[in-house]
């Protein structure tokens, strides 16, 4: 008995067979092109029946590289080892295996619980808190690890128990883990970036810039979207009773806080009167009040410094580069949320330092991330917003210094800072302080760890490479931190680098080959002449190539659908005057909705693994509709405004 | 029989898992190589080189583990509705279709390819020059482990074909195991059967 999923699929291949014969039969007369076009519904047909893809690819290449070239086995055996050499020396996939290692390393420091407990207290007053919760931490830790079944699984464990207990609906709980898990595959630093720069030949740090704001957006519409349903639909997801709201504070500040919302600062600074609480933990609990303040009057003090020095040497240098970077609005907010940061910018070499060149070598500190102080750009009065161009002071350049008052936007970020921090002591409760002390352990180092990854690579301190490789010493001190460092774990992951990189990879080696057989061919360009004979507009072209690329991903995985189609589109791109960086991030979108659409979406099958048989697969899937529907717009957004993923990589590297 | 097939994933995995401890390598040395150069002012010219060798040697090695494993990626929408012993047999077709020969002209080529770079012991094009001769033997090195683990691979098909069920294969590390990830975050089956009763009372009420 054959079931009704086999016939779909045989009748599916048949039909590729079917019209690629006709196509065949069609043609005058049969040239190599035609030979080309069958090798890709074969290989089609050949991925589908389920044999490994890279050695699919592998062999299907060589077999018709070996018709290509009229039979010659030497020339066959030349290209196939030039193309395994050529992924071997790849230097944009070589930081594949690190943010791979990195994101095992992540994974096992293990903070996803106290992260997923601190942001669901420190949200708790929202509607639909545990859904933007769960979303939150989904989207933070899908960003560090990348490993989608992982954090699914994870959150599957954590936070559908959390939310059905709150009586939350079945598919909006298991829409917001499988949706928010499906993050790490676009927000940056993801594999499948690197995995497209490296098959379209787009540089990873531009890619990395630019999917950076639609990810985010992305996120952020989830967020909108749970908070919606839960005001307009209370009973699909309560507020969280007051019970499961109480911050259980520890012995010693209970003692000192008559009440969990008494004043913490207050509380703290009469502590010594009222209770008999050693004079460390009251000094503790203040140092950690003091956090937010001392870095919030450093930075400002640093940045005013620098915005009201100029030196010779940073004038110099700001004019030549100044012209590209100086309308910055906001941009500090891009760096670290709680602390106000501008564009790092190393001094001295500003113009070899520029070009998005992975191989340009930055010779900044390392260290200069830390207290980047603010410098304008001569243009940059004109945008008031802008939070301009940061500059380490140079500690060689004491040249001659010149006063000048502080710009109007260094008093509006310092206005914008300074109330948020006065709000957070107003409002310090000791609850709150518990809150904070939450998210400082788990939090803050995942954010902080990504942005400095992302902020190295899109600011141009670090190649890509070197980031990831920081990263993933990074993602080893992390675990080290968290006590979860030892010989199996780094084992586990050194070795599931390994694998996974390997199925990356051996993918490369086979379509490197392919993609060689296919342009010998000419396949190319009677796919180019094809799709220009349809007079085609800019528009149909996006639609058409994106709807193919939607159904290329039911029965492909973005890996497949990447290396082996990914190489006919990008050519055609130039005749539609399409930006492949932008192509590159509504591909990116695209393939998001692959993880979530039925009946295949792997998300949804790690949330049934751990999920109690009660839960449905029907109601899972039920459940990510809604966020498949926002992936759609976030694209038509995208489509619409490309400014949304263009304007920071234009901002930095144009 | 049996044995055999096991004896060589345990070949293959431990050839893989040596090599992988390149990942490790090529952490510490990026990581060593931009300290090196932003504090100390020190760059090294072949650090480049050498971390491509090692991101290289690393998944070229790995590529006989991951089969051992059953690790590469393969289009699930058909393969996991086939039964075992159909699935064996668009293995085994595909195998000797696309896989022996490609491993083998890759093997071959790669061997022609290492020996001509070490008849003249090539060298990086770099101020400071490594030898690249044994790094273009990675790729013999990797086609010979992919070809025995493929012929290993072949038989596991045979057996299945007549059997009707796949050999065993040995257990490794994955990458969503879900038990270890209960026990990380501390769940236990029976919290997801209590879970599960609070799903099913609400269905009830509703």
């Amino acid at each position: 008995m054959i079931r009704r999923e086999l016939w779909f699929g045989l009748s599916f291949m048949a039909l590729i067979v079917i019209g690629a014969v006709a196509v065949l039969a069609n043609a005058p007369t049969i040239t190599n092109g035609h030979l080309g076009l069958l090798m890709l519904s074969l290989v089609v047909v050949a991925i589908m029946l389920g044999f490994p893809t890279a050695f699919t690819l592998m062999g299907m290449g060589m077999l018709f590289t070996w018709l290509a070239y009229d039979r010659d086995w030497h020339r066959t055996l030349d290209l196939m080892v030039q193309s395994a050499f050529k992924t071997m020396a790849n230097d944009v996939l070589i930081a594949v295996p690190l943010f791979v290692f990195m994101g095992y390393l992540v994974e096992r420091a293990n903070l996803i619980e106290s992260l997923f407990r601190s942001l669901h207290l420190a949200l708790a007053r929202l509607p639909g808190a545990l859904a933007v919760a769960t979303l939150v931490t989904c989207t933070i830790f899908a960003t560090a690890t990348g490993i989608v079944g992982a954090v699914v699984t994870l959150m599957g464990l954590l936070a559908l128990p959390a939310m059905l207990r709150a009586g939350y609906s079945v598919p909006l709980a298991a829409g917001a883990i499988t949706a928010g898990g499906c993050l790490g595959i676009l927000i940056p630093p993801s594999v499948l970036l690197i995995v497209y720069g490296a098959t379209a030949g787009v540089s990873v740090v531009q890619l990395y810039a630019g999917a950076f704001f639609p990810g985010l957006m992305l996120a952020s519409l989830y967020v909108l979207y749970v908070i919606i349903v839960a005001w307009l639909k209370p009973q699909w997801a309560p507020p969280l009773p007051h019970a499961e709201r109480v911050v259980p504070l520890p012995p010693l500040s209970q003692r000192l806080a008559e009440s969990p919302a008494a004043h913490a600062l207050v509380g703290l600074l009469k502590g010594r009167r009222n209770a008999d609480v050693p004079f460390s933990h009251v000094l503790k609990q203040l140092g950690i009040v003091a956090l937010p303040g001392v870095i919030f009057l450093l930075l400002a003090a640093f940045s005013y410094k620098a915005v009201t020095t100029v030196e010779a040497q940073a004038r110099y240098e700001i004019e030549e580069i100044g012209s590209v970077r100086s309308s910055a609005p906001e941009s500090g907010g891009l760096q670290e949320p709680p602390v106000e940061g501008g564009l790092q910018e190393p001094p001295q070499e500003g113009g070899l330092q520029e070009p998005p060149s992975e191989d340009a070598q930055p010779a900044a500190p390392a260290g200069a991330s830390a207290q980047g102080s603010l410098a304008e750009p001569p243009g940059a009065s004109a945008a008031p917003a802008a939070a301009g161009v940061a500059e380490p002071t140079a500690p060689a350049a004491t040249e001659a210094a010149t006063q000048r008052p502080a710009p109007t936007w260094w008093w509006v970020t310092f206005a914008v800072f300074g109330a948020i921090v006065t709000l957070f002591y107003l409002f310090l409760s000791f609850a709150r302080l518990e809150i904070f002390k939450m998210l400082l352990a788990s939090f803050f180092p995942l954010v902080l760890l990504i942005l400095a990854v992302l902020g190295s690579i899109v600011l141009g301190l670090a190649t890509p490479t070197e980031a990831a490789a920081m990263g993933a010493l990074g993602g080893m001190l992390l675990a080290a931190a968290y006590r979860r460092l030892n010989l199996a774990v780094l084992k586990e992951s050194v070795f599931l680098t390994a694998k996974t990189s390997a199925m990356v990879c051996w993918l490369f080696v086979g379509s490197a080959i392919f993609s060689a057989a296919f342009a010998l061919l000419g396949g190319q360009a009677l796919v180019e002449e094809w799709v220009l004979g349809m007079n085609l507009t800019k528009v149909e072209f996006l639609i058409l190539s994106q709807v193919i690329i939607f159904l290329l991903g039911w029965p492909l995985e973005w890996t497949e659908i990447i290396v082996i189609f990914m190489p006919i589109f990008i050519p055609l791109l130039d005749n539609f005057g399409v930006d492949p960086l932008f192509f590159g991030l509504l591909v990116a979108l695209n393939l998001q909705t692959a993880f979530l659409s039925p009946p295949v979406a792997m998300a949804a099958f790690y949330l049934k693994g751990v999920s109690p048989p009660h839960v449905t697969l029907n109601q899972i899937f039920l459940g990510m509709l809604p966020f498949m529907g926002i992936q759609v717009l976030a694209i038509v957004l995208l489509y619409m405004w490309p400014q949304i993923g263009l304007w920071l990589p234009q901002l930095l590297y144009k | 029989m049996q044995s055999f097939l096991l004896a060589v994933d345990r070949f293959s995995t431990w050839i893989g898992k040596t090599f992988a401890w390149c990942a490790l390598l090529l952490t510490l040395l990026i990581s060593w190589e931009v300290f090196s150069r932003y504090a100390l002012n020190k760059p090294h010219a072949w650090v480049l080189d050498a971390q491509i060798m090692l991101y290289g040697t690393m998944f070229m090695t790995a590529g006989a583990y991951t089969l051992s494993k059953n690790g590469h990626v393969r289009g699930d929408v058909l393969y996991g509705f086939f039964r075992p012993r159909t699935q064996a047999l668009v293995d085994l077709v595909l195998y000797i279709v696309f896989f022996l020969p490609g491993i083998v002209a890759l093997t071959w080529a790669g061997w022609v390819y290492a020996g001509e770079s070490l008849a003249i012991r090539e060298q990086t094009f770099s101020a400071e020059p490594l030898p690249l001769y044994p790094f273009k033997f990675v790729i013999p090195l990797a086609g010979f482990t992919l070809l025995l683990q493929g012929l290993v691979e072949i038989i596991r098909c045979v057996r299945c074909i007549r059997d009707g069920a796949w050999p065993s294969r040995e257990q490794d590390v994955e990458e969503v195991d879900v038990e270890k990830l209960k026990e990380m975050v501390h769940v236990k089956d029976e919290d997801i059967a209590a879970l599960d009763r609070v799903v099913a009372s609400k269905e009830a009420a509703r």
